[in-house]
């Protein structure tokens, strides 16, 4: 008979959803360095040169650490992904050359541009 | 990483999410997964940003357009990611109490952030028809 709960046949399968989920998380990091690289090469490699990291952080998913270096751990993700923002935000300013501070301008409603 | 024996955790440690007793595994691994879930969600939020900012083509007579939604996405992005790791520390400390999971604020953000990247979706292009 099987157990209510399909998990109690193999807790491993809780593990490797969470591997997979961090497999997945470092792709998403890769693709944004992709799409940074188009405009901004230098940000672009920077950020999929990070990716083995976070890839490598799910490693650690079935292994018996310690509860403050597991927070640690997604402290690190954190500090990534925010920085990979704001990398892409000062991108975004920066895009479309000096016609950019005329745009910006216009964002806050600053005289000069229509 | 280093694996130090597994045990209470040495008193004043900034890192350590609580007190109480290390949760089943099962818990430990969900509120992870659900931690990373809304850093892809952030990671998705910085990319739509990123494409709006640098793929699209201007708005005609709306030249702000592009770079008012897409630099609001990016920031939010960034936001959804340090949430996301303060609610999972919530979270991993309630479990260890044995408490119950505390409410995320973070569907309340994604729905402000949708909606609002939508109606300012609208005023550009009605801006931008109107020109």
């Amino acid at each position: 008979m099987l157990p209510e709960d399909p998990e109690d046949l193999d807790p491993g399968l809780a593990a490797e959803r969470t591997r997979l989920a961090w497999a997945r998380t470092a792709i998403a990091f890769a693709a944004v360095g992709v799409v940074m690289l188009r405009a901004r090469p230098a940000a672009g490699a920077v950020v999929l040169a990070a990716t083995p990291l976070i890839w490598a952080l799910g490693g650690f998913v079935s292994r018996r650490i310690h509860p403050a270096a597991r927070a640690r751990r997604l402290l690190l993700v954190t500090v990534a992904v925010t920085a990979v923002a704001v990398l892409a935000a000062v991108a975004a300013v920066l895009a479309h050359g000096p016609d950019s501070l005329a745009q910006l301008r216009g964002i806050t409603g600053g005289p000069g541009h229509r | 990483v280093s694996a130090p024996p597994p045990g209470p955790p040495p008193a004043g440690d900034p890192h350590t999410p609580g007190d109480g007793t290390e949760p089943d595994a099962r818990f430990t691994l969900a509120n992870e997964r659900t931690f990373l879930a809304w850093n892809r969600t952030a990671l998705a939020l910085v990319v739509a940003g990123l494409g709006i900012v640098q793929l699209l083509p201007p708005f005609p007579g709306v030249p702000w357009g592009r770079h008012a939604l897409g630099v609001p996405l990016i920031l939010l992005g960034a936001a959804v990611s340090v949430t996301a790791y303060r609610e999972w520390r919530r979270t991993q400390t309630a479990l260890r109490r044995s408490e119950p999971v505390p409410q995320s604020v973070l569907p309340r953000i994604l729905v402000a952030t949708i909606t609002g990247v939508a109606a300012l979706s609208a005023v550009v292009l009605l801006v931008s028809a109107v020109r």
